[in-house]
């Protein structure tokens, strides 16, 4: 029976290829602009990603701390917050004399920099908030005489990652609309175009779900087939982009399996949606 | 099987049917004779659901008039067979697949069932050459043998038939009849509704004759009904 359903919905296509034509156009067109969106968001989260992999908390520990002391709050940190190194007083300055005029060092009696411990943070702790919070525990330590985190570049970065996510939705959004109004006005006149071959498998009997079926399997299939031709511009795109020295990747293929399924799964309401009305309003 | 009970049925001030009662049993033969806007057309479309009588009630088999829900609605139709005199096929397909849809549509057959099915009907209605012709290339009595294979092919225990000679010359016309009156023989309950009275005469049973939405004849019974037929005919 599904090959049925199947063979129906290629003869309706093949039958209206204006109209499906069209509606794959159209499909193209706002799945391009929603993946071009999802392709950029996603190599800003890469990038971001990659900066946050940067991120880390500095925490200054007194002088008075000893070997047996640090290292129990090395281990501690490591089990709370994430990966320690730690950089005694010595590589603290020969790091610190690297970067700093001779002549400036010379100034200077004594290495005045603390010894202290480079916390690469769990990927849960990598947000503003979180880093705050954690930076307040490890200020409480005994141990510790301070913490830095660079509050206010990670504050930034978590402003444009929720901007970018917050775009996506809105244009995510916006393109769902757009496909179920375009799939939704497609599947009406293709059923009125149908109209009398409709009616008739009305009168014989048919019921609402025999009649809907193959179109419904159209309007995905024209979906599916919209998202696939976006994807491909995507990639050529980003292959482009590639070439001229752009660093872009292009989406994984779980992302881009996703795509296409939401492109069908909104396919799928929309011809529910259209159908439930039309089949009304034709059937006699 | 078909009850008509007081039914009336009106199209704004226009009434089609007045107070109609009659009844129809199981494998009986019933010819609807009356001229163009008697109500013939009306009375099949309640039958069918495609519309509901402003007053009384319509029963076939269990359904009775009223609101029923499409799924039903479509239930009620999958047990009859209907004949149009327009042939209603589909034109973008062939004898062979109009016919198979009816039996897709009933949904009580396999895959491996639908084709002995479609040719057993084919066969009945003499067309099994044609099976792969499109209604286009079709005369007109052809037409309406692949509409009546349409109609016969799910084994309905209803046929109903409007006009069904409407559209043929006098030689198809009477081989259609010929169809009919066999189907019929094998058990079918026929209504046939028509402005012929050659079909009439051609076909065994009982004739109503509808005149200005009224009810006026039911041949079992001696003749007018009340003049302007209310209550139930006598044959119901």
């Amino acid at each position: 029976m599904h090959l049925f359903y199947l063979r129906e919905a290629g003869r309706s296509f093949r039958q209206h290829r204006g109209l499906a034509y069209t509606a794959i156009f159209s499909l193209t067109a706002a799945l391009s602009l929603a993946g071009l969106f999802m392709l950029l968001t996603h190599n800003a989260e890469e990038a971001l990603s990659l900066m946050g992999d940067r991120r880390e908390m500095i925490v200054y520990l007194r002088d008075e701390v000893n070997e047996q002391q640090r290292d129990v709050l090395i281990q501690r940190l490591n089990e709370l917050y994430g990966s320690v190194v730690f950089v005694s007083r010595e590589q603290a300055w020969q790091e610190f004399s690297q970067q700093v005029p001779k002549e400036l060092l010379e100034a200077v009696d004594d290495n005045p920099l603390p010894a202290s411990l480079h916390v690469k943070l769990k990927p849960a702790l990598l947000n503003h908030t979180a880093m705050a919070e954690a930076a307040k525990q490890v200020s409480e330590f005994p141990e510790v005489e301070d913490v830095r985190y660079g509050a206010e570049q990670v504050e930034r970065l978590d402003r444009l990652n929720s901007g970018l996510v917050r775009g996506t939705l809105i244009v995510g959004i916006m393109v769902a609309i757009a496909i179920v109004f375009v799939l939704y006005n497609t599947i009406r006149l293709t059923v009125l175009a149908r109209r009398r071959e409709v009616e008739i498998m009305s009168r014989l009997g048919a019921s609402d779900t025999f009649i809907a079926t193959p179109f419904v399997f159209e309007a995905m299939f024209e979906a599916a087939l919209a998202a696939g031709v976006a994807l491909a511009v995507l990639f050529g795109l980003q292959q482009g982009m590639a070439a001229q020295a752009f660093n872009l990747v292009f989406l994984p293929p779980l992302w881009a399996l996703s795509f296409v399924g939401a492109a069908i799964l909104l396919a799928w309401i929309a011809a529910l949606l259209a159908l439930s009305r039309v089949l009304r309003a034709v059937g006699p | 099987m078909i009850t008509f009970e007081e039914v009336t049925k009106r199209y704004g001030e226009r009434v089609a049917l007045e107070s109609v009662s009659w009844r129809m049993d199981e494998g009986e033969c019933v010819v609807c004779l009356g001229h163009s806007g008697a109500g013939k057309t009306t009375l099949l479309k309640l039958i069918t659901h495609e519309t509901q009588p402003t007053t009384g009630t319509v029963s076939v088999g269990t359904f009775r008039s009223g609101r029923l829900r499409r799924s039903h609605r479509a239930l009620l139709r999958r047990t009859l067979g209907i004949i149009y005199e327009d042939f209603r096929l589909l034109h973008d397909r062939t004898v062979f697949e109009n016919v198979a849809l009816a039996v897709r549509i009933a949904g009580r057959f396999s895959d491996e069932e639908v084709i002995p099915r479609v040719m057993y009907a084919l066969e009945e209605v003499g067309l099994p050459l044609k099976q792969g012709a499109f209604p286009a290339e079709l005369s007109a009595g052809e037409r309406q043998r692949a509409g009546i294979a349409r109609a016969i092919v799910n084994r309905p225990a209803v046929i109903l038939a409007d006009e069904p000679t409407g559209a043929l010359e006098k030689k198809s016309a009477d081989g259609i009849l010929a169809l009919l009156r066999r189907i019929h023989s094998e058990g079918a309950a026929l209504l046939v509704v028509t402005t012929h009275q050659e079909v009439v005469d051609a076909l065994p049973g009982r004739v109503l004759t509808l005149e200005e939405g009224h009810l006026v004849r039911d041949e079992r019974t001696t003749g007018v009904i009340h003049g302007a037929a209310s209550g139930p005919a006598a044959g119901a």
